[in-house]
């Protein structure tokens, strides 16, 4: 009796793991929880761009009010503007990522330094972005480090005003916020190039430079195309730097859907995030079309991931 | 056609201008000073990264933050922070917050990617659950927030900022399963069942143990995502104030609240970088 009641549970148990353990259910349950989490939404906010609002309430009836409003208010200007900061940002990173993702994979011999540069390069995912932001305030302000320096020195004699409070703060703030989404991806797949490769490319004689256009730049493509996804995406839609360092001035779309959804203009805030995820978008098929000759995508995901 | 002596002075032309060309572009390329020119380019971005933390540190012991200037040095802050105490109530929330979601990432993490290694054909469910990633924050924060509050008319909380830090955390949790779990042998679970492991001892003595590292990162990842979560935490958020909701409203309207924020994030910088510094050496030391 004793024996078969302490038996029985286990069963139980070990069957409800069997069945996870072949999963019938897992699969089809988390894709519906998903779906609802993540699928609809964004279903629902393009939709959302096509009704209108009357006296703060959403009216369901088709409409391209939102639309129109966002050609003769203006908000087009945002977007366009948003992108071109999004694509500036994205070459630089590019431009100061690429050389390093390269020396760390292949130039940087040793074990320690690597293993610490790249915590250094993990830890600011994981960092507030507002207070890492607000700082750039006392450095750049007109009273702040870099002015009372110079003037200190007598290189200028006023504050130089463009520092702060401008498309160049902006800038200058997403340098460091960006950097690593852009290195992570050029650093895997530098590091997934075989050395032999870089060898014989050498042996049969070649410059460094043709091994570096020729061997290493096709080679790199998957990951080049990965930190500019990831790079590009949070960039399209930034909101902390723009903020704090635009004072204003530098109105990008976060701002736009930001102050949009303050006035519950829902629909224009809905059309506002379809032009973020369209541009993305287009963006996207524009790399894939670029690359399509030289790169297999469907190969990409099964062959990283198993 | 072969003997055209045209060709051939066409081709030699060629062959000298190429030659010219590349010695050049060879001597240029040869330039044993690349390799720190892109080290110089990536420490470059990396100051720009630390500089400005460690100026805030700097700055949240010194009488004028905003001007800049450390002199003179003073703790006043710090006192002005203890004594405010508005602040105890946004880092309890984002603490409880950061486990709970921790936690559901190990596990979802854990029941989905083991799912997904057993899977013939994993490439659409993966593509799904990794849409988060190619979704900017504010963009993801907005939908759900016209999804959740303006269609479906529901009151939002906490349980909406829970949802908002899932939708973010789990990818990343997953990621960090799958690629322990890719690299795990199916033919060790064959071996456990020869041996007379019944489902639970199987899971739990041989493929937990290999799978932990991947599960403990998971956990990590989520808690360290949920606690700095803003972008996405700002739409839905309803009445309810996170850390990172709490100094961004801060920072962004009130001037005289700055030398607080300074302080504040001084302080969490102070528990959480030496944690995440020596986890993330032991991660990659052992990986290098």
């Amino acid at each position: 009796m004793a024996i078969s009641t302490a038996a029985a549970p286990r069963r139980y148990r070990s069957l409800q793991l069997g069945r996870l353990g072949r999963l019938p259910i897992v699969i089809p349950g988390f894709l519906v929880v998903w779906s609802l989490m993540v699928v609809l939404p964004l279903l629902v906010v393009v939709a959302f761009s096509f009704f209108q609002v009357k006296y703060y309430k959403v009216v369901y009836q088709p409409s391209l009010d939102a639309w129109i409003s966002l050609f003769t208010s203006g908000r087009w200007l945002v977007a366009v503007r948003t992108l071109r900061i999004a694509l500036t940002m994205t070459a630089i990173e590019l431009f100061l990522a690429f050389p390093f993702g390269l020396w760390l994979a292949k130039g940087c011999r040793s074990v320690p330094l690597k293993a610490f540069i790249i915590t250094l390069l993990t830890i600011p995912f994981f960092l507030d972005p507002s207070s890492r932001t607000i700082v750039w305030r006392a450095i750049l302000g007109s009273g702040g480090l870099i002015n009372s320096g110079l003037m200190h020195l007598g290189v200028i004699n006023a504050p130089i005003e463009w520092l702060l409070y401008s498309e160049f703060a902006v800038h200058f703030g997403m340098i460091g916020s960006y950097f690593p989404t852009m290195v992570f991806p050029i650093f895997m797949i530098m590091s997934l190039i075989d050395d032999e490769y870089l060898q014989a490319s050498a042996d049969l004689g070649a410059s460094p430079g043709q091994t570096l256009v020729h061997v290493i730049m096709p080679l790199a493509i998957p990951g080049v195309m990965a930190g500019i996804i990831f790079t590009l995406v949070p960039l399209m839609a930034a909101f902390v730097e723009p903020q704090m360092l635009g004072g204003g001035f530098v109105n990008l779309l976060g701002d736009s859907v930001d102050s949009a959804l303050r006035e519950l203009k829902y629909p224009t805030a809905a059309a506002l995030s379809t032009v973020v995820v369209a541009i993305l978008a287009f963006c996207l098929l524009v790399l894939i079309l670029m690359t399509r000759k030289r790169f297999d995508f469907a190969n990409m995901f099964t062959a990283t991931h198993r | 056609m072969i003997g055209n002596p045209r060709l051939q002075r066409l081709a030699r032309v060629d062959t000298h201008q190429l030659d010219q060309r590349g010695r050049y572009w060879r001597r240029l390329s040869g330039w044993s000073g690349w390799g720190r020119v892109g080290m110089c380019l990536g420490f470059f971005a990396i100051a720009m990264i630390y500089v400005p933390i460690a100026l805030l540190a700097l700055m949240s012991i010194s009488q004028s933050p905003l001007s800049g200037i450390p002199y003179p040095l003073t703790l006043q802050h710090y006192g002005t922070l203890l004594s405010d105490g508005r602040w105890l109530l946004p880092l309890q929330k984002s603490v409880i917050m950061g486990v709970v979601v921790a936690f559901t990432c190990m596990l979802v993490a854990t029941l989905v990617g083991r799912a997904i290694t057993r899977m013939k054909r994993p490439g659409g469910v993966l593509i799904v659950s990794l849409i988060p990633l190619f979704v900017p924050g504010l963009t993801m924060g907005a939908a759900l927030f016209i999804f959740l509050r303006t269609m479906l008319d529901l009151k939002l909380g906490l349980w909406s900022i829970f949802v908002a830090h899932m939708v973010w955390a789990l990818p990343f949790a997953l990621l960090l399963v799958l690629v322990v779990a890719s690299r795990f042998d199916l033919r060790l679970l064959e071996a456990a069942s020869d041996l007379g492991a019944n489902n639970w001892q199987r899971f739990w003595q041989i493929e937990f143990p290999i799978l932990r590292p991947g599960i403990m990162g998971a956990g990590i990842f989520g808690f360290l995502l949920s606690f700095n979560e803003l972008l996405r935490s700002i739409f839905v958020r309803g009445q309810e104030t996170t850390m990172p909701i709490y100094n961004w409203a801060m920072a962004a309207s009130q001037q005289s609240q700055v030398p607080i924020i300074f302080a504040l994030a001084t302080i969490i910088l102070l528990v959480t970088l030496p944690v995440m510094s020596i986890f993330f050496w032991l991660l990659f030391r052992k990986a290098g």
